[in-house]
């Protein structure tokens, strides 16, 4: 992979810095999506399929995961508000 | 978000004149960039299925190699990432319309 020169960075006018800048942001935010993405499905996946026989999900097993993802979204909303009351 | 996208849909351009106009810096930055993320992507990918299929598949004292399970296993787990997926950007959209996030 070809390297960019601290030389050609510092060449960069304003506005492609605020459009690097700008990129970043939305990378980063679809990074952080990926990523809670990866953890749901390793805890979800843990809980909710019992064995590997069939590679497709069963019904039940897509309803487990669905709600699995839901309830760890209202817990953790829910330990959230607790901890703001008790600051 | 489809599963292809953590592998990085744009191309990464090779073997730039030692000379770079400010676009084309740009241009490689954002290429380089989504190409870093994208490895990340894969690698926390390929480091949880292993780890989840390892466990479901192979059992000390893991004399036998277990391809077949590890094959359905790694099926099976990339329609639940879809699954989780989807469930997590309806929950994400819900939210933004019901004005909480």
């Amino acid at each position: 992979m070809s390297s960019i020169s601290q030389n050609d960075l510092s060449n960069l006018d304003d506005g492609s810095k605020k459009e690097i800048m700008t990129f970043l942001e939305s990378e980063n935010s679809k990074q952080k999506v990926q990523m809670s993405i990866h953890q749901f499905t390793n805890l979800c996946f843990k809980n909710c399929i019992s064995n590997v026989q069939n590679a497709d999900l069963s019904s039940q097993e897509e309803q487990c995961l669905n709600n699995c993802v839901n309830r760890f979204l209202d817990t953790n909303i829910r330990i959230v508000k607790g901890l703001q009351s008790i600051q | 978000m489809a599963l292809t996208s953590i592998f990085g849909g744009s191309s990464s351009s090779s073997g730039t004149p030692a000379t770079s106009s400010p676009s084309d810096v740009k241009t490689q930055l954002k290429s380089q960039i989504s190409q870093e993320l994208a490895i990340a992507n894969a690698t926390e990918l390929v480091n949880k299925v292993t780890e989840n299929c390892f466990e479901k598949c192979l059992n000390a004292p893991y004399a036998a190699s277990q391809d077949n399970c590890v094959d359905q296993c790694l099926a099976k787990y990339m329609r639940s990432w879809n699954a989780i997926s989807k469930a997590y950007i309806n929950r994400i959209q819900q939210a933004s319309v019901n004005g909480e996030i």
